[in-house]
């Protein structure tokens, strides 16, 4: 399968960098799972090597809680591409990811707490709706 | 400090490392090499050696000071003999995606 084709297999929407999927279902699977290293890296240029043996290497757009990217201004090699072409668009879906490249001057640690903020933010600003918000889950005994 | 995403609850904070030490279920014999350096067998003949800084329940995983080795099996066609080649990288931090994770074990001493 050729990793370059767009699949239809999730709702997220093109986002730019800080924002926070609006799919309460895709938000429960990235703030359990090292996806939201990569969301946070959203805004970075770095190189995602594919499973089938190609890289592509540009600055990540947007990425799902399915790991699907999308990346922008991209140098991109195939397995069977003895050169690389420059893509201004390029999709990812998620399984054929095999590595994704971290930049040096990133930390990790914080890039996950900020991602894990962010999503804690939209979901408690669904509940200071005077309760009328709807409630992701059980209130927090204090 | 370390930081556990945790797949059984919906976590709304960073959660600290959990006061138990106690190995349960197979995941916390991952735990127990963060930080440490392990080796990480691949599909499609590839290892990879590196300090084990982050993982989750599907084995993404990230990597610092990483060496990937690929192998690759050359035969020769007049002797039919299996000529076995590695190619070896460095990369310095690496995101691993956890459905092309074979095993991980700690790192494999000669002799």
């Amino acid at each position: 399968m050729d990793p370059v084709d767009v699949q239809g297999q999730s709702q997220s929407s093109s986002q730019s960098q800080g924002e926070v999927c609006s799919s309460l279902r895709e938000r429960s699977i990235s703030e359990n799972s090292l996806v939201a290293l990569l969301q946070g890296m959203q805004g970075h240029v770095t190189t995602v090597e594919l499973r089938d043996e190609g890289w592509a290497q540009g600055r990540l757009q947007n990425v799902d809680a399915f790991m699907n990217l999308r990346m922008r201004d991209v140098l991109y090699r195939g397995h069977n591409m003895g050169h690389t072409s420059k893509l201004q668009d390029l999709f990812i879906t998620g399984r054929n990811i095999r590595f994704v490249h971290i930049p040096d001057h990133m930390d990790v640690l914080q890039t996950i707490q900020t991602q894990l903020q962010r999503i804690h933010r939209v979901r408690t600003f669904n509940r200071e709706g005077g309760g009328g918000g709807r409630r992701e889950y059980c209130p927090k005994k204090k | 400090m370390r930081l556990i995403l945790c797949s059984n609850s919906m976590a709304d904070e960073v959660e600290q490392q959990p006061s138990t030490n106690t190995v349960e279920e197979p995941l916390d014999l991952i735990r127990l090499s963060l930080d440490e350096r392990i080796y990480v067998k691949m599909r499609n003949d590839r290892e990879l050696r590196g300090r084990l800084h982050a993982y989750d329940q599907h084995l993404n995983m990230i990597l610092g000071d990483v060496e990937e080795t690929v192998t690759t099996v050359e035969i020769d066609d007049e002797t039919y003999e299996e000529l076995y080649k590695s190619t070896k990288r460095n990369i310095p931090m690496l995101f691993v995606r956890g459905d092309g994770v074979v095993l991980v074990a700690p790192p494999l001493r000669v002799g």
